[in-house]
């Protein structure tokens, strides 16, 4: 499960801030543009990469060891 | 040389930590449109004048052309970011607002914007034209409100905090947990 955060700062004259936070490239998009054609028009948007919480991974080292049968 | 130092050291951190490169986050700003229906607009208007202290005199009024004639000055702004639906609100009838001697009448224009029209007397066109700015200001971050927090909740966000700051500023914190 991953947590999107959005943060609305609606400014006393209408004018709006929104940080998307968390969500991936598209999904990421997908969000602004919603957004966008629930308030209004863009005047400036800007991607930014951060750390919030780390994907968790699993790896599997394999090892092959090669033995020569005498 | 700093700048290549700088450009090395931000890859070799991207590097060590693939999961920050695949986490992004978008910042906009945006100018608000006041688009909907007279209902959803003139809900707008009323917390707009609740917020700055005006009273509803009349809702929906029909023209009052006695009250233009009494007062000595008046302001007429058009809300350019606006449109309200056909055929809600008739044209020559509009919402009347009052506070300390000035009327501010919110109608719906031929072409279907909000019109602010302020007027008192003894009041300096400064006075009329300050009300009236204020007021256009209020609804639009109210209106931004009512539906920015509409919206949120049928996308099933959840309120995280919300707070209005000393300068009027609302902050909204939403999160929505996702496969």
């Amino acid at each position: 499960m991953a947590q999107h955060e959005i943060e609305i700062t609606i400014a006393p004259d209408g004018q709006v801030k929104v940080h998307v936070k968390g969500a991936k490239g598209k999904t990421c998009m997908e969000y602004a543009k919603w957004l966008t054609q629930v308030i209004g028009k863009v005047k400036d948007q800007k991607l930014t990469s951060e750390y919030y919480e780390p994907e968790t991974k699993a790896k599997i080292h394999l090892t092959q060891e090669l033995r020569q049968q005498q | 040389m700093a700048a290549f130092e700088f450009m090395f050291a931000a890859l070799w951190t991207d590097l060590r930590y693939p999961e920050r490169m695949a986490c992004m986050g978008v910042v906009m700003i945006l100018a608000p449109v006041v688009v909907g229906s007279w209902p959803v607009i003139s809900a707008a208007v009323a917390a707009a004048a609740a917020g700055l202290g005006l009273t509803v005199a009349q809702e929906v009024a029909e023209d009052n052309k006695t009250l233009q004639q009494e007062t000595t000055s008046s302001f007429e702004m058009d809300i350019d970011n606006s449109s309200i639906g056909a055929g809600q609100l008739v044209s020559g009838k509009s919402i009347v607002l009052d506070k300390n001697g000035i009327t501010l009448r919110v109608t719906r224009t031929e072409r279907g914007q909000l019109k602010v029209h302020a007027s008192g007397k003894g009041h300096s066109q400064m006075e009329l034209k300050s009300m009236a700015d204020d007021f256009v200001r209020k609804v639009n971050q109210c209106f931004i409100y009512n539906r920015t927090v509409t919206e949120l909740k049928s996308k099933q966000f959840q309120m995280v905090n919300e707070e209005t700051l000393q300068d009027g500023t609302i902050r909204l914190q939403v999160r929505q947990w996702v496969d």
